[in-house]
């Protein structure tokens, strides 16, 4: 098992975000996190990056216990993520951006500067555009390809694929499934149906801090537990009597 | 225009400027202001590493730059030492310092960092003023004659501009080596976003303490050649407020996080303060206070990456206009 979290949860205060999630994700997996606005897929998220130390729990990388080690340590151990709203060093170029993540396993400049320049050239950048020049959809193929130069065995995807228009959304999906066949495990966490249903053979639902279904995108969407979910109550009833999800 | 843009002239220009500059100006206060103006370019060259390189902005940096004062003072007042000898151990002493703050301030975001800074600058300030065997409030006294070559002790000013201009050249070229290596990538991420830098596995609280500890030693090494050339210091010229904040507006003006901003602030600001005093005499003492304050209200209002982002931003316009031509 690649990556396994156990009984974690996080609390701020008296509110439970992550109220005992599990996850257990084998080695070339793409697994899919969803769930409505508020269910806590971001906090569980943010506990396996090593961004908040869970509440209790236990998360374990290849077999080592990574639970309260630092980000910095997550990403040296190969678990990469990127943000859901791309954290790009504006003043630097997208070279230079991807060079930073190229340093932790190239640590002298040319070499990092050359894995960085093959990277960049896969995920289809202009490698001397500045940082601050770049859209939406640059943003985030540029927080991915920063992250896959750290050269991750688990990545971490947290909405990079959100706020792209359909024809840059088949394009993201094709780079993902391109990282994924390069022999990178995936954890994606998407609000676009599309992308859980076209890229992900196994998907959790959470809800309320609890992982309420799990199973591949084609069940998940016919549970009852994760209709009313979504859409309240009545919608469970409702969606029996007109037989559609 | 081709090559008149291109920065591999400008800086042969400027190293040839700076180089002759106290020859074609031989009068003394020419040459004293070339000597204030570097001493400025260092102090702010300095500063720069950490607060802009790596954006901690520290507005106690005069505890570094007192620390580097005092030190070759204080072993020449206890053992005849020639102040030179101190410089190292000034040098050796701020890095200590750096990392005693270093260390807690850096486990924590937003601007405690600074806040500390100049907390522990006025406290080493006050506490000097009573402790007698730095001289307390009066300060000390370095080498009045000279009893070699060694106490670095002029008549004239032109010796000092080329020491100065040494150092500075120093500062400049070990910041332009972090600027190229993994460091300066790291420094640069860290600005940006300490949480993304994170995420790719940059040792932040590492970069930057030792960005801290390489500026201080700078900062230390200024204060050494501040000491050196007035022979003279006591704790309001050594630690006070002042000194942090000239070097802090000093890099901003000029652009900090560039390797040539705090040369072009110091550029402006120096002759700027010096036709202040020359003006308005010891009247004008508190113009200082409102020139940095004013420069701080346009810098922050108009131009927050500094002149240097500007010219860049004027450069790439000529060059796409001759580009297209």
């Amino acid at each position: 098992m690649l990556l396994e979290a156990q009984g974690v949860t996080k609390a701020f205060g008296d509110f439970w975000a992550v109220a005992g999630a599990d996850l257990a994700v084998e080695e070339g997996e793409i697994v899919g996190l969803i769930g409505p606005n508020g269910a806590g897929k971001s906090t569980f998220f943010n506990c396996l990056a090593g961004d908040m130390q869970p509440t209790s729990g236990r998360i374990l990388f290849n077999g080592v216990d990574v639970t309260r080690a630092s980000p910095e340590a997550h990403a040296r151990a190969g678990i990469g993520r990127t943000f859901q709203v791309p954290a790009t060093f504006e003043d630097m170029s997208v070279l230079d951006n991807v060079t930073v993540g190229a340093f932790l396993r190239h640590p002298q400049r040319n070499d990092a500067r050359e894995h960085a320049r093959r990277i960049v050239e896969m995920t289809g950048l202009r490698p001397e555009q500045a940082g601050r020049s770049l859209g939406t959809p640059g943003r985030k193929r540029l927080g991915i390809a920063r992250v896959l130069a750290t050269e991750p065995r688990l990545l971490l995807l947290d909405e990079a694929l959100a706020g792209l228009t359909p024809r840059e959304l088949q394009e993201a999906i094709a780079l993902v499934r391109r990282i994924h066949e390069s022999g990178v495990t995936i954890v994606i966490v998407e609000h676009i149906m599309e992308v859980i249903m076209t890229l992900t053979r196994r998907v959790l639902v959470f809800n309320q801090g609890r992982v309420i279904a799990s199973g591949t995108p084609e069940e998940v969407v016919r549970d009852d537990a994760v209709i009313e979910a979504y859409l309240g109550r009545g919608a469970r009833s409702h969606s029996r009597a007109s037989g559609n999800p | 225009m081709k090559y008149f843009l291109s920065p591999r002239v400008g800086v042969c220009v400027l190293a040839a400027l700076l180089l002759l500059f106290p020859i074609v100006f031989s009068d003394a206060f020419y040459r004293d202001i070339g000597v204030t103006f570097l001493l400025a370019a260092i102090s702010a060259s300095a500063w720069n590493i950490v607060g802009g390189y790596a954006g901690q902005v520290s507005v106690g940096h005069s505890m570094f730059f007192g620390l580097g004062a005092y030190t070759p003072l204080l072993f020449y007042t206890l053992w005849g030492w020639p102040p030179l000898a101190g410089v190292p151990i000034g040098m050796l002493l701020a890095i200590g310092l750096a990392v005693v703050i270093g260390m807690p301030t850096f486990r924590l975001t937003g601007h405690y960092f600074s806040m500390a800074t100049i907390a522990v600058a006025e406290l080493i300030r006050i506490f000097t003023g009573t402790w007698s065997l730095v001289g307390g409030a009066i300060g000390l006294q370095g080498p009045a004659v000279a009893r070699g070559w060694w106490d670095l002790t002029f008549r004239s000013e032109l010796p000092y501009y080329y020491i100065f201009l040494a150092v500075l050249a120093v500062v400049l070229l070990t910041t332009a080596a972090v600027e190229r290596r993994r460091f300066g990538f790291y420094l640069q991420a860290i600005k940006a976003s300490e949480r993304a830098a994170r995420s790719l596995g940059v040792p932040v609280r590492l970069t930057k303490l030792n960005a801290l500890a390489l500026s201080a030693a700078f900062t230390s090494a200024a204060g050494s050649l501040y000491v050196i050339k007035t022979g003279f210091i006591d704790p309001d010229s050594a630690f006070g407020i002042l000194i942090s904040v000239q070097m802090l507006i000093v890099a901003a003006l000029g652009g900090a996080g560039t390797l040539f901003g705090p040369l072009i602030g110091a550029l402006i600001l120096v002759p700027l303060q010096t036709a202040a005093n020359t003006w308005f005499g010891g009247g004008g003492s508190g113009l200082t206070f409102i020139i940095y304050g004013g420069i701080i209200v346009l810098i922050a209002r108009f131009e927050p990456g500094g002149l240097c982002d500007l010219w860049r931003r004027f450069a790439t316009r000529i060059w796409r206009r001759a580009h297209a031509a």
